[in-house]
Formats: C-alpha cells, sequence, structure tokens
C-alpha cells in the first residue's frame, strides 16, 4: 500500500474517533431539560419589615440553595470537555492544584446565592494545573460522572476525573 | 582540547582577577539559586500545612488574615466567636467533622492550641497524611495535659513527663506566666514539616482553666486565686474559641455552606476555602517574589558584565600572547574561540562555586531559619527549573565571551606579528 494511501486511511479513521469521543458541554446542559423552572420570588429591595431583623439575632437562616439539585444521568461516563472557573481545594508542594472545584463563574459576586449543585463539577486530576490567578477560565476534559443519591443527606452532584486541562482562550472572532 | 589547556593555562597566568571575577559570579548565582530556594520552599510549605479541610471558620475579617492565623500561627485573631455557635455548624448535616481553635497563649515563643482530639483525628497537612503521635498519647480528660509539636520538644528538650509553664500573650519572653497551673507532657507529635511542629496543644478544657480566675484582665491574687486541682472540679466548658475547621460530606456543598456560615445571623462569622485563600496570598506574594527575582538576575548580570570587562581590558596586554599563538601557526579563529573558552571556563567555575556556596549556606542556616522563620530549606539537588537557569546563566556567558573574541579576532589579522604596543 503507498504510504499517501495510508496516511488517509489512518487520518480518515482517526478523526471521527476524535471528534466523537470527547462532547463539548455548556453549562445549561449540566441542568436536565425536565427540572421544574427556578421560581423568582421577587422581593422589594428597601423591605423595611424586615429591618428589625438586621438587629435581632435570631432571622432567617441564610438563604438555602437547592441542596440536591437534578442532574442529567444520561452524562454520567460520557468523555466531555467544559470551560470553567477553579476554586482549588487541594495544592501540592510544587503549587499544583490537584482537587478543585469547577464552576461557570468565578465567586467575586456576593450579591446572589452560590450556584446550584448541578453547576458545581468536583474535579480531581492526578497531574493537577498550575494556577496563576483565580479569575483565569480553563477547559477541563475527561469522564463525567454522576453521584447517585443514596440517602437524603447525600449530595447528588458531578464528579470528574480530569484528562487534560488547560487555558480556555477567547475564541478569535 | 590543545585550546582549553591553553585557555586555562592563561587563566592561571592572571589567576588573582580570574578568581575575583569567579566569586563575583558565584555570589551572584549562589543569591538568584537562594531566592528562588526560599520562594518556592515558602510556597510548598505554606501548600503541605493544610489538607483535606473544606471550610475555616473563625470571626469576621480577611480571609487571608484568618488562614495566616488559624493554621500558619502567624498574626492574631481579631475576636473570638461564641461556642454555640461552633456547636450549631459541628452539628450542621452537611459536616462530617470539626475542629475548634483556641489560641492566644504561648511558651517560649511557641503558640499554644486549645483544640479537641478531632483534630488529632481528622487534621491533615501534605496531601492528606494524618497526625502521628512519636511518644505518648493524645491528652485526655485531665485538663492540664500537653501535646508537643516534634520542633517544641527537640528545640527545648522536652521528653515525656515533664511539666511545663504557659504564658500570657504570644511574646517570646513573656512576664505574666500561668506559673499557678503548670501542663504535663503526655505525648509528643511526628515532626511534619509544618506549623504543627511550633506548636503546643492543649484541651479547650486545659484554656478555660488557665483563665478560669483571671478577672479584669490580670491574674487573680490572693483569696480570689483558684488552684489547679480547684479548677479541675469545675465546669470547664468552654464559652468561646477563636476558630474551627470544618470538613464537610459533599466538597459540592462546599459554596452553600460557606454561604450559610458567612450569612448567619447569630454572630459575623467568616468562612473561607483554605485553597482559595492560599491562592490569593500567592498572588499577594507573588510581586515581590518577582521584584526579588529581577533584583537578583540584575545582580548575575552585573557579575557577567564584570567578567567581560575583565576579559576585554586584559585584551591590550595580551596581544603579545595573542601574537606569539599565532607564530606557532595558531588560527584566528583559535584566538576567538580561545576567548569564548576563557569566558565558559570563568562562567562555568562561578555556577559551580555559587552551588557550592548556596548548599554550604544551606547547610549552615537550615537550623535557624527552621527554628526561626518556620521553612524548612532542604539539602536537594537542583531542580530542572534550576538547571534551567543555570544553563541560561552559563549561555549568557558564552555569548559575552563572544564580544572580547571577535575584538581579539580582528586584531589578531591585523597585528600579526607586528604588534606596536
Amino acid at each position: 500500500m503507498s504510504r499517501p494511501l495510508l496516511a488517509t486511511l489512518l487520518l480518515s479513521l482517526a478523526l471521527p474517533l476524535a471528534a466523537a469521543d470527547v462532547r463539548e458541554l455548556t453549562w445549561s446542559e449540566l441542568i436536565p431539560p425536565d427540572a421544574p423552572p427556578q421560581v423568582i420570588n421577587p422581593a422589594p429591595i428597601h423591605d423595611l419589615s424586615q429591618l428589625a431583623d438586621a438587629l435581632a439575632e435570631s432571622g432567617p437562616a441564610a438563604m438555602q440553595q437547592s441542596p440536591a439539585a437534578p442532574v442529567v444521568k444520561e452524562l454520567n461516563g460520557q468523555q466531555v470537555k467544559l470551560p470553567g472557573y477553579i476554586v482549588p481545594l487541594d495544592v501540592t508542594d510544587e503549587g499544583r492544584v490537584v482537587e478543585f472545584l469547577l464552576v461557570p463563574y468565578f465567586g467575586a459576586c456576593i450579591h446572589v446565592p452560590p450556584p446550584p449543585s448541578n453547576q458545581i463539577v468536583h474535579v480531581t486530576s492526578e497531574l493537577g494545573v498550575l494556577l496563576d490567578a483565580l479569575y483565569q477560565p480553563f477547559w477541563v476534559e475527561g469522564p463525567l460522572k454522576t453521584e447517585h443519591v443514596s440517602s437524603e443527606l447525600a449530595e447528588v452532584g458531578y464528579q470528574m476525573e480530569a484528562d487534560k486541562i488547560y487555558a480556555y482562550e477567547l475564541p478569535d472572532s | 582540547m590543545h585550546l582549553i589547556r591553553i585557555a586555562l593555562a592563561s587563566l592561571a597566568n592572571r589567576r588573582f582577577t580570574a578568581l575575583l571575577t569567579v566569586f563575583a559570579i558565584a555570589l551572584s548565582v549562589c543569591l538568584l539559586l537562594a531566592v528562588e530556594r526560599v520562594r518556592t520552599e515558602a510556597r510548598a510549605s505554606f501548600a503541605n500545612t493544610i489538607s483535606g479541610t473544606d471550610l475555616i471558620v473563625g470571626a469576621r475579617s480577611g480571609s487571608v488574615n484568618l488562614l495566616l492565623y488559624s493554621v500558619f500561627r502567624i498574626g492574631n485573631a481579631t475576636n473570638n466567636i461564641r461556642w454555640d455557635s461552633f456547636e450549631h455548624f459541628a452539628n450542621h448535616r452537611q459536616v462530617k467533622w470539626a475542629i475548634p481553635i483556641s489560641l492566644g497563649d504561648s511558651h517560649r515563643g511557641y503558640r499554644v492550641m486549645g483544640t479537641s482530639t478531632a483534630y488529632f483525628e481528622h487534621y491533615r497537612y501534605a496531601r492528606s497524611q494524618a497526625l502521628k503521635l512519636a511518644q505518648g498519647r493524645e491528652f485526655a480528660d485531665d485538663p492540664f495535659e500537653v501535646v508537643l509539636g516534634a520542633e517544641v520538644a527537640q528545640a527545648l528538650g522536652y521528653g515525656l513527663g515533664e511539666n511545663i509553664v504557659l504564658a500570657h500573650g504570644v511574646a517570646t519572653i513573656s512576664l505574666v506566666k500561668h506559673d499557678d497551673k503548670p501542663f504535663t507532657v503526655v505525648g509528643i507529635l511526628e515532626r511534619t514539616g509544618t506549623p504543627v511542629d511550633r506548636t503546643l496543644h492543649i484541651s479547650l478544657a486545659g484554656m478555660e482553666a488557665l483563665h478560669i480566675d483571671w478577672q479584669n484582665g490580670m491574674p487573680a491574687r490572693g483569696a480570689a486565686q483558684i488552684s489547679a486541682d480547684q479548677a479541675r472540679a469545675m465546669d470547664l466548658q468552654p464559652k468561646q474559641i477563636t476558630a474551627f475547621m470544618l470538613g464537610l460530606n459533599s466538597k459540592i456543598a462546599t459554596f452553600s455552606l460557606q454561604r450559610e456560615i458567612n450569612e448567619f445571623r447569630g454572630e459575623p462569622l467568616l468562612a473561607i476555602l483554605p485553597g482559595v485563600a492560599l491562592q490569593e496570598l500567592w498572588s499577594l506574594m507573588g510581586t515581590a517574589e518577582k521584584a526579588l527575582f529581577v533584583v537578583s538576575l540584575f545582580v548575575v548580570l552585573t557579575g557577567l558584565i564584570g567578567m567581560l570587562t575583565a576579559i576585554l581590558t586584559s585584551l591590550n596586554e595580551r596581544r603579545r600572547e595573542m601574537a606569539i599563538l599565532r607564530s606557532v601557526g595558531a588560527r584566528p579563529w583559535h584566538i576567538a574561540s580561545l576567548l569564548v573558552l576563557e569566558a565558559f571556563a570563568l562562567a562555568l567555575a562561578g555556577v559551580a562555586f555559587g552551588v557550592a556556596l548556596l548548599y554550604l549556606g544551606i547547610a549552615g542556616s537550615q537550623g535557624f531559619v527552621q527554628a526561626n522563620y518556620g521553612l524548612y530549606l532542604a539539602l536537594n539537588a537542583p531542580s530542572s527549573y534550576e538547571w534551567k537557569l543555570l544553563g541560561s546563566i552559563l549561555a549568557a556567558a558564552v555569548a559575552m565571551g563572544s564580544v572580547p573574541a571577535w575584538r581579539a579576532y580582528r586584531q589578531s589579522l591585523a597585528d600579526g606579528l607586528s604588534i606596536r604596543l
């Protein structure tokens, strides 16, 4: 067999494989389509009736986010690629982040509640990633796992053993 | 081979200048490597100190501040938090374990930390390593028992069964001591290379007993004094602590619990993710690190320029040397490579001497740095990054050596044997 032919054959074999393997996800795809829509409870900004609570120590507890937001079970085991910000949990002595939470936006915003559990991916990585700044988005690639609900206490959520982590760059427009 | 011999022989002839040049390069290389070493070791020791803790909670201040005083024993707490706030979150359904921390006293400059036995069970450092006891046991029911960090035991020469007196405040030389209530050493922890080594651990009840007769900010006098035995019989339930660490059932819940703690109505609290606070600390230190690095790079550059000057000024004196070499059959490019080799030899000697100086310095100052700054400088082989630095110094030296080489090349072409000095 001639060499160019072999190369073409190999390429044609490899290309669809590479393309089909990794599914590029967006954060909204992590929410099941049949999940109940968020109920927006508009509260007046200047609610004077709450003024007393500011002084009393017995106010309502902090706003509870939906603790066990539903996950898309079909994503379990799929090879995906997802962009997000890295919130480091465990760091090696070389400064590589080997365990982190991947979130769709970085948490300097304290005006709104934190993202629900189906908008957080708990990622572990053997090699880790060197993090220069918290405000830098990354692509994270690997098989996604959906944790099962075993009891009321157990948190549902996404987990990933990352194969590849690389900087997210704005696509040229 | 001959060229190298000639280059070295020529250098040996000018050994005083050559030695000075080598020394200048060595010092600059040593400085550069030392800055790099301290930087990486500081980062490593910070990163190694805490692992597996999901949230640290303390009185509301800054996240870096809270991280520094609760984990690294640097600086002081702004305020205490109430015991019932701790209990509220320790019993939270998302929380797997909770470690209370109470700070503020010391023993000969080493911080004393009041905690519970959960600390020995759940605290992790350096990628999930648990604390281990080298000798003895954890503190138990008696409030006047203390477990020492490895460094404390070693530096002060304490063994099991020793009675020690804790001091009020965190000064090295303390004037107010809790000498009416001595503590007994019941355990010594294994070395961890973290601030745990420099800490004395007592129970929260011990911390409470220590201060039980403190009224109006000073120790009680006369009849108001409470002896250690009386204190044992009293209710030693702590009313307040300084901070606490939390481990969660699910990492995914970190944000929601952090939010809940920060919005806690009972009292103003601050919950931080240690990894995030550490990253913030690093970005703060990053600027200073970069400045130091740039300064030491310039020092290396100065050393190399010193070498260049020394070689260039010697060129005129050495015209006769070159002429003789030419007369015995050396070609102009021989002369040029002679000078490049000379620069390379000087730089290589400088780098080798600098590395030797660095290791000598580390070996000499290791104990002092560890005791005073809590930084363990290991005698490791140079890292790949350090090799790269050294390699680029040598490359820079060769590049600089090509300047006198080119001049000598031109001169030897023009001069031939007839030099008019």
